[in-house]
């Protein structure tokens, strides 16, 4: 047993939904306590699905575990009414899991029409990418099955997934490459497919599965039992890009003589993989020449994350920025080994870190002290307690990771966004630097001008004295417009003064928008020509104010 | 007696969280307690993605996190955990929460909390796993937890204690209030410290502020003969008037609030014009449901269906009665609400924030219920917020209609919506 703050990976049965949520006509239910319905917030909120998540809690309550009541059959029947699902998964959670019912039994008696699966997610052996990955591996052995190759030269595109890390752009960025390339797209899975869609798979000519933790499996299997070869690298930066585009044009024409077609694929001139067709299909390789990005030659950097996004954003930091790396690691455990590997020569051993512990990573950025941290939403927080620069590579995401623009971390156009990253990111480091250097170059005082320019006519209260002392010096060197206006304003009008009872009142109101409360009650008591403001009229013009 | 309040129980297949969310609020009200939760990854990963807690990388709560190692041991064992605890957090208290898992596996909590309990740092157990306890609901576990460390208070002392965990704006506006009225103010339960818990006893007024606590208000009875009120929930015009007369009464003050409450309703004219026959449906879990669709009703809306997880007989009592002639729903059925809503077409689902987003996907004006939970909507001072909550999405969207949502506009957002799925 441990104290744990923060997870990185999700449960099983998290897992579970995002591959669930990625798919079209299939149904997640979770036999389970209300509680484990959480899941689904965050599809709604982080990926603001316009539509309902698909998975079900069906609820286990502590009335039915005392009355030996299962809800599960009722459950899946109104499931099967409600959404007339191709497949519903069942998963039991980390405390049903313990009741050691048998489930196949329960769900046969609802005797539904679809398929049923009771995938069996053991929550203490197994978390959120195990789950998915190893769900997604045994529906495609379920239902993939012998087809004809697609006439043209195609290729499936496994793992993007509901709620993965930039997932939609960089999805788009491979169909944009394989457009260029005039390859077709057999199918995309997790990621919208159908069941028919798993079953179409041994149709493409290759498969490409660019992220270790979801459908290299399965790319592997479809390798071995139809012999569709598989891409399994990740073109994160532009020579990766490059190269893993000579291997898929390799790989794609091998297939094509293995099967005695005479279509090739060729590679086009690189500038057709720009955005107009014209320009540099990444603008890195001379970005990275620049005299501008001299200041980068010593900038350190740390990384961590999940196994994909390491690696890629190390070699890239590395190979194509020429930055020092001084730590990097993953909190996939399992995966720790091949991260390290892929990793020789680019992290010295003694500085690897394999740990799903926050506390551990926040440690040793605590202690290097690194001029960019690429890692998590949990090592941007680090980062900011630390004063420290920190770019977000890798899931777990954020509402922040679900922007609207097209911000892809695969292929040349990857390669553009992250550098850019890197540069924002760092580049505000030298400004700090600056400020650091010279003082607060007035940024950072607005917040404590105001209280100072109403402290002036405020009351005799010593802590607000106190509070005059330091800021004064940015008041008067700051030619902030408000600090000048409400400066002017307390010398023209005659302003009520706060009883130290109602200052205390004040205080309890939230300090960003206490500034904004103190104004408008002083308003307030200025149009009643109310002269002292006690906690008795602090209260009288909140209540109008409705604040 | 008055006639006994219907409504219908469904089959509580509908979305919500588990009693452990209240550690969120809890944590930061009472400032020197820490929350402990025994239980798995699943309830780590639920604080962190339903509180928020990545912001603050060392909150005063944590999972004592059961392995599958710890899955055979007969008792858990957390002292060590305990000790860590008290050296970096040094909590006056610390709340020990069950869990769904240590529930199976029949922990014994209160000998667990009593083996690691310490007269200066108590540990108290608190029963909040989701397979008894939902959203707001394990509030009131933790007040029962307090009640044993409120002093006792001598029959003569009849003052009041308010009930329910509110911020220090509200208090203040509570305490203020009171004292303009002459009522005496003995102080709140829960309190910001733990050393600064109210005496409570048999002259006791009990006058709560949240309907989630059926349970301490009836021990507090039971245990410290105090009397509970038994009025509306402050909330809106109509709900502050009637509970601070009827607090008032049991001071033998005869108070009016008549004008008082019609100048609130003045105040805020402008949105109950707004809300007037509009239809409204509660979907929400966070267990307000009931007051804020009697205020709806009172602002002039017309309320299609009140549903909310548990319904109290006896703590709701003034709330049902001015419901009178709502569906009301006990425990619902999410698909059937979805049915409901398509016949019904509301102008307004005060929703959950789990279904809040596919809603407004499917041409619904919603409303996060959670918002109500986290917003000051008590008492007076609270009336505009209040009203505020229902009408801003309304008026947001009436902005924003002017752009027709077509399906094209959100082709692509979600990989496993199907083409066409639009309308409830």
């Amino acid at each position: 047993m441990r104290l744990a703050y923060w997870m990185y990976e999700g449960t099983a049965h998290h897992g579970v939904g995002r591959l669930m949520n990625s798919m079209r006509g299939v149904h997640a239910v979770f036999h389970a306590p209300q509680g484990d319905d959480y899941v689904t917030t965050i599809f709604t909120m982080l990926e603001r699905t316009p539509g309902f998540p698909r998975m079900t809690t069906s609820v286990v309550s502590g009335t039915d575990l005392a009355r030996g009541t299962i809800r599960l059959p009722e459950t899946l029947k109104q499931v099967e009414a409600a959404h007339k699902p191709e497949l519903i998964v069942v998963v039991a959670s980390c405390s049903t899991i313990l009741l050691q019912e048998n489930l196949e039994i329960t769900a046969q008696s609802a005797g539904l029409d679809c398929d049923v699966l009771i995938y069996d997610a053991n929550p203490y052996r197994m978390q959120e990418t195990d789950a998915a990955d190893g769900l997604f591996s045994e529906l495609v052995q379920k239902y993939a099955c012998t087809q004809p190759l697609t006439p043209q030269p195609s290729v499936n595109i496994l793992g993007p997934s509901s709620l993965g890390f930039h997932a939609r752009h960089d999805l788009i960025s491979l169909r944009r490459i394989l457009k260029t390339l005039g390859v077709e797209v057999n199918v995309v899975a997790p990621w919208g497919a159908t069941v028919d869609d798993l079953r179409r798979l041994p149709a493409a000519w290759l498969t490409i599965a660019p992220y270790r933790e979801l459908g290299t499996r399965a790319a592997s299997y479809l390798h071995e039992q139809f012999g569709t070869p598989a891409l399994l690298e990740a073109p994160i930066g532009v020579q990766p890009t490059l190269r893993w585009l000579e291997a898929l044009v390799e790989g794609l024409n091998a297939r094509a003589a293995q099967a005695s077609v005479t279509t090739q694929v060729s590679l086009p001139p690189l500038t057709a993989f720009s955005l107009d067709g014209l320009s540099a299909p990444s603008n890195v390789p001379w970005f990275a020449r620049t005299a501008d990005m001299e200041s980068f030659a010593g900038k350190s950097a740390f990384i961590f994350g999940d196994a994909t996004h390491t690696v890629g954003v190390t070699k890239f930091l590395a190979d194509e920025l020429g930055m020092p790396i001084v730590g990097a690691g993953t909190y996939l455990l399992k995966e720790a080994d091949w991260v390290r590997e892929q990793l020789a020569g680019y992290v010295k051993a003694e500085d690897f870190l394999a740990t799903d512990e926050f506390q551990q990573v926040a440690d040793r950025i605590s202690e290097l002290r690194p001029e960019l941290v690429c890692g998590t939403q949990m090592e941007r927080h680090t980062g900011r307690r630390h004063d420290l620069n920190v770019m977000v590579i890798s899931p777990p995401t954020h509402i922040e990771n679900h922007l609207l623009a097209y911000r892809p971390f695969l292929g040349f156009d990857g390669a553009d966004v992250i550098a850019d990253e890197v540069y924002t990111t760092c580049t505000l480091g030298m400004e700090k630097h600056l400020i650091d250097m010279f003082g607060d170059a007035g940024l950072d005082e607005v917040e404590q001008a105001q209280p100072v320019a109403s402290n002036g006519h405020a009351t005799s209260n010593s802590q607000a004295h106190v509070a005059v002392a330091q800021p004064t010096a940015t008041a008067t060197a700051s030619s902030s417009a408000s600090a000048t206006a409400t400066t002017s304003s307390a010398t023209t009008v005659v302003n009520p003064v706060w009883t130290p009872e109602a200052e205390a009142t004040l205080k309890k109101v939230p300090f960003f928008v206490r500034n904004k409360a103190r104004n408008n009650i002083e308003k307030y008591a200025r149009e009643r020509g109310i002269a002292t403001i006690t906690a008795e009229v602090f209260l009288a013009g909140k209540e109008h104010l409705g604040a | 007696m008055p006639p006994k309040a219907q409504f219908i129980r469904e089959d509580g297949l509908y979305h919500s969280f588990c009693g452990l969310v209240s550690v969120g609020w809890l944590y930061q009200k009472i400032k020197d307690s820490f929350f402990l939760i025994l239980g798995t990854h699943t309830c780590a990963h639920l604080l962190q993605n339903t509180l928020g807690v990545m912001i603050f990388a060392r909150p005063r709560f944590a999972v004592s996190l059961l392995e599958e190692g710890d899955l055979s041991a007969a008792q858990p064992d957390i002292a060590e955990q305990i000790e860590e605890i008290k050296r970096e957090h040094k909590p006056s208290v610390i709340f020990l929460l069950s869990s769904c898992t240590p529930e199976v596996m029949k922990v014994e909590f209160e000998g667990l909390a009593h083996s690691v309990s310490t007269p200066e740092t108590p540990v108290l157990f608190v029963p909040a796993s989701g397979l008894d306890f939902t959203f707001s609901q394990s509030e009131d576990s933790v007040l029962q937890a307090l009640l044993p460390f409120c002093p006792e208070a001598p029959p003569e002392d009849k003052r009041v204690v308010f009930l329910g965990s509110v911020n220090d704006a509200i208090a203040d506006d509570f305490m203020l209030e009171a004292q303009k009225l002459g009522i005496p103010v003995a102080g709140f339960l829960p309190s910001n410290h733990f050393h600064e818990l109210p005496p409570i006893g048999p002259g006791t007024v009990i006058a709560p502020l949240q309907p989630f606590l059926p349970k301490v208000a009836n021990l507090l009875v039971n245990e410290r003969g105090a009397t509970v009120l038994s009025s509306l929930f402050p909330f809106g015009p109509d709900g502050c008037r009637a509970f601070w007369e009827d607090l008032a009464a049991h001071f033998d003050l005869k108070v009016d609030l008549a004008e008082r409450e019609a100048k609130a309703w003045e105040r805020i004219s402008e949105h109950t014009a707004l809300l007037k026959d509009k239809k409204v449906f509660f979907a929400a879990d966070t267990l307000l449901e009931l007051p804020l669709a009697r205020f709806a009703r009172a602002a002039g809306a017309n309320v299609l269906e009140c549903s909310t997880p548990y319904i109290n007989r006896r703590f709701h009592a003034r709330e049902l009665e001015r419901l009178e002639g709502v569906r009301l729903v006990e425990q619902a059925n999410f698909e059937r609400q979805l049915r409901s809503m398509a016949d019904e077409q509301p102008d307004l689902v005060i929703s959950n924030i789990i279904t809040a987003n596919p809603l407004i996907g499917h041409g619904v004006v919603a409303k996060w219920g959670t918002e109500f939970i986290f917003s000051p909507i008590h008492g007076w001072a609270g009336v505009n917020m209040l009203v505020g909550l229902f009408t801003r999405a309304m008026r947001r969207r009436a902005k924003l209609d002017a752009f027709e949502l077509e399906p094209v506009w959100t082709a692509g957002v979600m990989p496993s919506m199907p083409s066409g799925e639009f309308r409830l």
